[in-house]
């Protein structure tokens, strides 16, 4: 496999299952990427949306239904797995249980048949890196769920792969170790410089880790961008309401001004700004309800007034349940005593009220 | 001190161990006692002393013989039996459109008694039989169909009979091995031979010795097939036919007990290697994570 390739592209990758009895359905459809040697790429979407069937396309686990793989001027999506020779950790780790973990580790360099003495390198090496010295003759099964999970990072990179692919590695640890393990794959990452793509269903995650997030919903890419990007500015209602802004509104448009769009409803009023050329008529409001405040707007603009239903107390903040007068729900994090019951006013940004057609 | 001795005959009749009752009854009446009664009965001989009717086995010429007998013919039955169901049980492994239909056609015979694949076998195979003329009607062969009265029909009836157990067993061997260790093993380099010999076969080594023992003592007990197909005064007298016909012929059961009592010990002599072999492999869970 050449390992000095300048990028990985994948054309119109689609992979379509079809069940005894039921309508053919495309689990993956038309992904179409290109990655660049040493970038960080999170396959970011909610569970079924086709993110582990896309990676497993890629690693060859899965044959695609159309599109291609080019590794630089290298088609590759007709190798098997074990002739890509790509690293992939298992959302179960796929440790082999019979196995000490020096043997998981060099199990890929022995089907390599790599010298003896290089081996014992590269393995003492990539051991210091996961810090599992002294662990080495241990069975996964006598191993901790933090620890067998670096021995599934270690085995992966240890046969030097061109691409490292992991499927939601962290999702079977506990917060804490969650946290750490990841801090671990970004370090692991800047140390090497393996272009990875990552799939997980928690934003936080992909946000953190990524260079660019690729957010899947039902098998269609919705949008590719910087984290920064895809926090902020998603591409679609879809995408905005993945990423968590909750709170939605259906307005009619009153006014459009460029970006600007002016919306009102029974009991609210809002200015926000848009992205996508809205259609006459109805469209969608979307707001987070950590960038929405209590308290009147700068001269009452974008201000609503709303009942407060219920108080979710969360340490650092509270998340306040609203109503406005014609039913609304909103969700607003705010610091301070709020009691169940009392008449209060929020108001947004006008540029963190973002406005979407009908999806 | 006294606490001491007091806890003893409490922890006996504690009731958690009530569950136990029927089982341990069952194995007293049905299999303890009449082991013992047995093993009590060949140190009892009708004629000489304790040692008699061993004596009399390990000397004769007709007795001692029966154990190569039956293990020329129960070893080859077995490593047939595993390894033909092995490569097919592993290719069965995932769900495919077929596996359904082959795998009831292959435990069809399951149903069967050893009797009925006896008598079906005696039709088709015999020297008139379907397949004798098939063979004889398209000259594929003119010589004589030798397959039954002999060493062969008893042969092909033991793997009639006993393949379908031993591909049961391994099939739930395999199919408990999570398939994302192969997959594992596919993104680290490994072909298919290498994921079967590296993930595969270490995984499944305690099953299939568990399997050669079920399937050794099966074949190793043979008795009907042995008598209707082989030729059970010659080359297919296995050691149980030794003892029927001490117990039923000469009403000696005495020394049937201890044939008997031989046929157990050299079951369990092959049954003890095999398993202490377990212990050279993983005989933990098959998969691999938290899962």
């Amino acid at each position: 496999m050449n390992r000095d390739f300048r990028q990985i592209r994948l054309e119109g990758v689609t992979r379509r299952f079809s069940d005894a009895g039921r309508a053919a359905f495309n689990a993956v459809s038309g992904l179409t990427l290109t990655i660049e040697r040493g970038e960080f790429i999170a396959l970011l979407g909610p569970s079924g949306c086709g993110k582990s069937t896309a990676l497993n396309l890629v690693a060859g686990l899965l044959p695609l239904s159309d599109g291609s793989i080019w590794l630089d001027d290298e088609r590759i999506d007709a190798l098997p797995p074990e002739k890509r020779g790509f690293g992939m950790v298992f959302q179960n780790y796929a440790l082999f249980p019979h196995m000490s973990v020096v043997r998981n580790i060099d199990f890929g360099l022995r089907m390599r048949g790599m010298p003896a003495a290089e081996i014992r390198r590269r393995v003492a090496d990539v051991l210091k890196m996961v810090q599992l010295i002294g662990q080495e003759n241990k069975l996964p099964g006598q191993l901790s769920g933090g620890q067998q999970q670096r021995v599934a990072i270690a085995r992966a990179i240890v046969i030097q792969p061109p691409l490292v692919l992991m499927d939601e590695p962290l999702s079977n640890l506990d917060a804490k170790l969650r946290l750490e393990t990841r801090s671990e794959i970004r370090r692991i990452h800047r140390d090497l410089a393996r272009t990875t793509i990552y799939v997980t269903h928690d934003q936080e995650e992909a946000l953190s880790l990524a260079d660019r997030i690729i957010v899947m919903i039902d098998g269609v890419v919705q949008q590719i961008g910087t984290p920064q990007e895809v926090y902020s500015q998603p591409a679609n209602l879809a995408v905005a309401t993945f990423m968590g802004y909750r709170n939605l509104l259906e307005l009619d448009v009153e006014r459009s001004d460029g970006e600007r769009v002016t919306l009102t409803g029974p009991d609210v009023r809002l200015t926000g700004t848009r992205k996508l050329p809205l259609p006459d008529g109805r469209a969608w409001v979307a707001m987070r309800p950590e960038e929405m405040m209590v308290g009147d707007g700068a001269g009452s603009a974008n201000t609503i007034a709303v009942r407060v239903d219920a108080v979710e107390y969360c340490g650092r903040d509270s998340l306040l349940d609203l109503r406005t007068a014609s039913g609304h729900r909103l969700h607003v994090r705010a610091t301070g005593d709020y009691a169940a019951g009392t008449q209060v006013h929020v108001h947004v940004p006008v540029e963190r009220a973002l406005v979407y057609p009908q999806a | 001190m006294a606490d001491r001795v007091a806890a003893v005959p409490r922890a006996l009749l504690d009731r958690t161990m009530a569950p136990m009752v029927p089982a341990t009854l069952f194995m007293v009446l049905l299999f303890i006692y009449p082991f013992l009664y047995g093993l009590l009965l060949s140190f009892t001989p009708q004629h000489g002393d304790w040692l008699a009717n061993y004596r009399k086995f390990f000397t004769a010429d007709n007795l001692w013989p029966t154990i190569w007998t039956t293990m020329r013919l129960a070893l080859p039955v077995t490593l047939i039996n595993v390894g033909l169901a092995l490569p097919i049980a592993f290719k069965m492994r995932s769900k495919t459109r077929y596996q359904r239909f082959v795998t009831t056609v292959l435990v069809i015979p399951v149903s069967l008694g050893t009797v009925m694949i006896a008598e079906g076998m005696l039709t088709y195979f015999g020297p008139k039989g379907w397949l004798a003329q098939i063979v004889g009607v398209l000259h594929l062969y003119d010589g004589r169909i030798h397959l039954t009265h002999n060493y062969w029909g008893v042969m092909i009836s033991l793997v009639i009979s006993g393949f379908p157990f031993a591909f049961l067993l391994i099939l739930s061997y395999i199919t408990g091995i999570d398939p994302a260790l192969a997959r594992a093993a596919a993104t680290l380099g490994a072909g298919r031979s290498a994921q079967f010999r590296h993930i595969y076969l270490p995984l499944l080594a305690p099953g299939l010795a568990m399997c050669f023992c079920l399937a050794f003592v099966q074949s190793f007990t043979v008795f009907p097939s042995a008598v209707l197909l082989g030729a059970p005064a010659g080359p297919t007298r296995v050691i149980s036919i030794a003892a029927y016909e001490a117990a039923f012929e000469q009403y000696d059961y005495s020394l049937a007990s201890a044939i008997a009592m031989v046929m157990g010990f050299v079951q369990l002599l092959v049954i003890t290697v095999v398993l202490a072999s377990r212990s050279l492999f993983y005989r933990g869970p098959a998969v691999g994570g938290k899962g």
